[in-house]
């Protein structure tokens, strides 16, 4: 129930408590709830602490703390997450950067369930909106996919300090020692997830004990929940990375496969950042890898690498989105040029996913996980010295699908087989690739037909710039003639699509993976939501359409990108939130809105304080009108700094606006004259 | 052989969606009736419809649509519901459109570096040619690529974010409607899409032809507001505008006056022609080697018309000014809007109907001079009567009033120049008892300025019941 108490009050309480919790304890968590439950007044100064707290909380703190977020959006709810939603995907990234990855598998198992209604409600929404949800998948896809390859990286430069022969026991560099965790551009520097879990077992230790005599109350399934995802995982043991070792293949030419295979992951990665939910683009992903890994720690014969090699060059064309560099050595073989261009992107897309059917990276998987357990096939070492269960898309049902049979030879060679980068060993090559890449039947594949027209129309070029930074600087030759305009230029088209990679799901909306392009992507799911919240009450509201704006305000009208500017330094301004008692800067204050009334009897009130009128503007971010500096107080709207004004010091009187922040009578003068000089313009000029 | 009942339509409509593959570089052409609708979902590739992109696996809903999902990549999509037309094309001259764009980009590049203004660009070309479809095309990829453009329709024949009879400017940084062309103005409630802030001047006449002298004003009066706002948003300076013309201009001779006036107006550099050899030979002569007022050199472009364009039938055409009316009051399929009926005493109205220019010759009256006795002079100017201003009667039922932003006893100039607050309907007039029957897009009083009648639209009879 209502404490009574001013929302800084509240909030301080609420950080006090938030910093004694320091273990995953059910009890104070459940307490934690409990109040926030009572003081949903406060909610918004309650979040923004929780918030505060889970981003300046020690690593081995901010699972509780999460813990504490998850219980209140899914035993409370509204409106807190609304106020936790907002800024969720910093508050979830920050900690997903920082903390080592027994904890990250826990955030994982979180966000899961933030993706789905909670448990036993009646309401069958998702705990967050998707939006919300999918940008902390997206984000969490690139930076792993991109944090394996840092660690082929980082294996190889530590290779180099090592030598052959030397303990790889030594964990390379890493940050555990340093009082700076790593920044954001090297978020999961930490190679080997395992090795910071010595330092923090104690405290999972502790989340077991709390898992094993907490009494459920079943609200809040995720916590002490250690369910792990074994499937996903090779049974190494994660404590002991695998050793490296140097390859000793003829380095060019397992140069070159590597750089293909890195393209290509580059590629698909691209595709599937694009196409989160595409099974195809994520098996064909994992599989490739999986791939890099294999061959990063396996001593292969020569020629089988240049068999792989010659398929994957031939996939590296193929797949072509973006201009890769092309391996100078390899020859694909080029079949004789049929007449008419058929073969097209389509026909291409669809054999590439065939021959990365979802079985393929089950098969994959089975294969090395047998081969690892057996001990008689001399070169196979350790399939992954790295710990793979960072990949999120190594769905379980994937993992656990049927294995079958494999013929006796080379599993590694089998597994390549089987995710179509060699050919079977006993299907002669067919002229047409299956149609169904999800058919199980289908499998093993028959190898890729050599691509006649690459996917973009474009040969590779010769550059060796990886394929996004290529793009930022395309030669834009086009001039403006017939004979210039005729030319077809996929590459600049690429600036439309590939450069682009990251697409909003909702509307289509296209943004580059810059740091700039990843904001301006949060900021527009952001506003997705608010809208999406917002168009639930216009049913009940009714809504018409807006008188146009007058050509002074159209000229001098600022076209805001969704939302840019009401995220920024005051959550409250898109909240709209009614009480606003507390010490607030003006700017907060004037910030403040609230939907401007449709109902005329309404929209004609005064401030019961100043006794001026509100001021109607368009909102950008809420794409809505609005009253601006407007606030709601039992059932009389004010304007927020006037009433802040009045309730600061218990005064009940009426004094003066002394902020008031545009005299609307001033700027309508100022108009006016602006308009008279246009009109003064026209005048001159339409007389001869 | 007929069999009574059987319902061949409503069989057609639940029949399994069809899944077209569209190979790269091609689009598929479909044409959905009024009143029917066809949903479309991108299964996987690329598509976009005039250069906006479709997101994958979300249902495009269409309806009286003549429209095309063009693919640079391959696409698949899903089809549910019956199209009148539907096929896949091979050859469009998508790539000359696209490269349009990229020259265009270079040449912001450079305004942006010598702090000039972007691009100009003005596109004509006879009726159904395509023109509107390119502006969206270029708007899209210029959006796309960061840009505002600023998008003015100067064909009154069918509105931009307004209804017909409207002349229309508004920047496009953010996504566009792939649903509803170019999108919807605000309404008081959050929209699904970004909206789009227009400004909107009001014609009234289908032609430029019907009124030159008073169309060439409102020219020059938008120009002067797209100039005024090139000054003050950085963001549309540097992109530039695309300018819409009304075919009827590319038709004959007789109106390149007025095609020259909007690109002198507008300051255009860039003139693209579509689909005609001599209207572009006849540019040539007219703009080649010419340049605009800001010393930059014009050039003069042709392109292919897209095979996809259809010639819309004056049903079709009809059928979409009352769609666009519709949507004005009622808004669309995504949201309902209320419009609120009033009675208004004819007293409380002030009507100005535009006059058509054969009358102004026989026309003596002074033009309401009277009622400007406490206005300002027009610079001891006074031009012939724009307007005439009249009684509520019977012939105005069912006609659109445009709603200006200036007093109602402004000078002529001023409420020809007036940027429009929008539009109300006129559901009834009751002679006897001197009343109307308005439609307001808001509720309320209807804004005490001058209201302007003109003859386009069209009346439209059943738009209220
Ligand atoms: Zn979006
Ligand atoms: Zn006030």
């Amino acid at each position: 129930m209502s404490s009574g108490l001013a929302s800084d009050e509240v909030a301080e309480d609420y950080k006090n408590s938030l910093e004694d919790l320091t273990l995953n304890s059910r009890y104070e968590i459940s307490n934690l709830t409990v109040i926030a439950k009572e003081n949903t007044e406060h909610a918004m100064a309650i979040s923004r602490v929780l918030e505060n707290h889970i981003r300046t909380a020690p690593p081995n703190r901010k699972l509780p703390a999460l813990y504490v977020l998850d219980s209140v959006v899914k035993n409370v709810g509204t409106p807190y997450t609304l106020f936790l939603g907002r800024n969720l995907y910093q508050t979830f990234m920050n900690a997903y950067t920082l903390v080592d990855n027994q904890i990250r598998k826990k955030l994982d198992e979180m966000l899961k369930t933030w993706k789905e209604p909670v448990p036993g409600s009646m309401d069958t929404r998702p705990v967050f909106p998707v939006e919300i949800t999918r940008s902390i998948e997206n984000a969490l896809i690139k930076a792993k996919t991109a944090a394996v390859q840092q660690q082929h990286q980082q294996a190889k430069a530590q290779q180099e300090i090592l030598h052959r022969g030397r303990s790889t026991a030594t964990p390379p560099m890493h940050w555990r020692n340093t009082p700076t965790p790593p920044q954001s551009s090297t978020p999961f520097a930490l190679p080997y997830g395992a090795h910071a879990s010595g330092v923090r077992s104690g405290n999972n230790s502790n989340h077991n004990n709390n898992n094993n005599n907490n009494n459920s109350n079943g609200v809040t399934p995720s916590y002490g929940n250690h369910k792990q995802y074994p499937q996903q995982y090779p049974p190494t043991p994660l404590s002991q990375p695998g050793p490296y070792q140097q390859p000793t293949q003829t380095p060019d030419t397992l140069d070159t496969l590597n750089n293909d295979i890195a393209n290509l992951i580059d590629v698909a990665r691209a595709e599937f950042a694009t196409n989160l939910y595409d099974q195809g683009v994520q098996t064909r992903l994992k599989a490739l890898l999986d791939l890099q890994s294999i061959l990063r720690s396996q001593k292969l014969p020569p020629e089988q690498i240049k068999l792989i090699r010659d398929q994957v060059a031939q996939l590296s064309l193929s797949s072509k989105p973006t201009p890769i560099p092309a391996p100078p050595v390899i020859k694909a073989p080029e079949p004789p040029q049929p007449p008419a261009p058929q073969p097209n992107g389509q026909q291409l897309g669809a054999s590439l996913q065939s021959l990365f059917s979802s079985n393929a990276l089950a098969e994959l998987l089975a294969s090395t996980a047998r081969a690892q357990q057996k001990p008689t096939p001399p070169p196979v070492q350790s399939a992954f010295s790295t710990p793979q269960p960072q990949l999120p898309f190594a769905q379980p049902q994937v993992a656990a699908a049927p294995v079958p049979p494999v013929a006796t030879e080379n599993p590694l060679v089998a597994s390549l087989r089987a995710a179509g980068l060699l050919p079977p060993a006993n299907v002669l090559s067919t002229a047409t690739p299956p149609a169904l890449p999800l058919n199980p039947a289908v499998f093993p594949m028959p190898p890729i037909a050599p691509p006649t027209i690459p996917l973009m129309g474009t040969p590779p070029t010769q550059s060796a710039t990886p394929a996004r930074a290529a793009l930022a600087e395309i030669e834009n030759d086009v001039e403006m003639t017939t004979a210039s305009l005729k030319i077809p230029r996929p590459k600049l088209i690429s600036t439309l699509y590939e450069a682009q990679p990251s697409q909003c799901t909702s509307c289509g909306r296209r943004f580059p993976t810059t740091e700039e392009g990843r904001n301006k992507k949060a900021r527009h799911l952001d506003w997705h939501f608010r809208v999406n919240q917002r168009l639930v009450d216009v049913v009940k509201r009714g809504q018409n359409r807006s008188w146009y704006l007058d050509e002074m305000e159209w000229i001098n009208y600022k076209e805001n990108d969704e939302g840019l500017n009401d995220t920024n330094s005051n959550g409250t301004a898109a909240a709209g939130s009614a009480e606003a008692t507390s010490a607030k800067s003006k700017k907060d204050l004037k910030n403040q809105y609230i939907a401007a009334p449709s109902d005329p009897a309404l929209a004609n009130v005064s401030c019961p304080i100043c006794q001026e009128r509100f001021e109607t503007v368009w909102h950008d971010g809420a794409q809505e009108w609005v009253w601006m500096d407007a606030v709601r107080v039992g059932g009389r709207t004010y304007h927020a700094s006037c009433f802040a004004e009045a309730t600061k010091d218990g005064r009940g009187g009426t004094p003066a606006r002394d902020a008031t922040p545009e005299p609307v009578l001033g700027k309508r003068k100022a108009e006016d004259g602006d308009l008279n000089a246009l009109r003064a313009r026209i005048k001159k000029e339409n007389i001869p | 052989m007929a069999l009574p009942g059987l319902n061949l339509s409503a069989a057609t409509e639940i029949a399994a969606p069809v899944v077209h593959e569209i190979q790269k570089d091609s689009e598929w052409r479909f044409e959905v009736a009024f009143g029917s609708n066809v949903e479309v979902k991108l299964l996987s590739g690329t598509a976009e419809i005039f250069g906006t992109e479709l997101a994958p696996n979300q249902t495009y809903t269409f309806s009286g649509a003549k429209a095309a999902i063009y693919t640079w990549h391959g696409c698949r999509i899903q089809v549910s519901g019956t199209c009148q037309v539907e096929y896949t094309a091979e050859e469009t001259p998508m790539v000359s459109y696209a490269n349009v764009h990229f020259a265009l980009e270079k040449l912001r590049r450079q305004a942006a570096i010598d702090g000039r203004e972007g691009p100009r660009v003005m596109v004509v070309g006879p009726d159904n040619a395509g023109k509107t479809s390119l502006i969206r095309t270029l708007t899209g990829y210029a959006a796309k690529t960061g840009g505002q453009p600023l998008v003015v329709n100067m064909d009154s024949r069918e509105g931009m974010l307004g209804i017909p009879g409207s002349l229309t400017a508004a920047a496009f940084g953010t996504l566009m409607d792939v649903e509803e062309g170019w999108g919807s103005s605000p309404t008081s409630g959050p929209s699904p899409m970004p909206v789009k802030m227009p400004v909107v001047y009001f014609f009234g006449l289908p032609s430029p032809e019907s009124n030159s002298a008073m169309y060439k004003s409102v020219t020059t009066r938008m120009a002067l507001a797209v100039t005024e706002r090139f000054s003050r948003d950085v963001a549309s300076k540097e992109t530039g505008c695309f300018i819409d013309t009304p075919g009827i201009l590319s038709q004959g001779k007789n109106n390149y006056d007025i095609l020259h006036h909007i690109a002198t107006e507008f300051s255009v550099n860039v003139l693209l022609v579509l689909g005609s050899e001599r209207l572009h030979s006849d540019m040539l002569r007219r703009f080649d080697g010419h340049r605009a007022s800001t010393d930059e050199p014009i050039s003069v472009i042709k392109l292919l018309k897209s095979g996809g364009v259809v010639d819309r039938d004056e049903a079709y055409m009809r059928h979409m000014r009352q769609t666009q009316i519709r949507e004005y009051f009622f808004g669309d399929n995504k949201s309902t809007l209320s419009p609120h009926t009033q009675q208004v005493d004819f007293s409380q109205v002030t009507i100005y109907k535009i006059v058509e220019p054969s009358t102004i010759l026989t026309s003596l009256l002074p033009g309401g001079d009277e009622d400007n006795d406490t206005e300002p002079s027009r610079g001891g100017f006074h031009g012939p009567p724009i307007f005439e201003k009249v009684e509520p009667s019977l012939s105005m039922q069912y006609s659109i009033l445009a709603v200006t932003h200036v007093a109602p006893n402004s000078p002529h100039e001023d409420i020809r120049d007036s940027s429009l607050m929008g539009f109300v309907y006129v559901a009834e007039v009751d002679e006897q008892r001197k009343k109307l029957r308005i439609l307001a897009p808001v509720s309320g009083r209807i804004p005490n300025k001058a209201l302007v009648w003109g003859t386009w639209p069209e009346g439209f009879a059943d738009l209220v019941g």
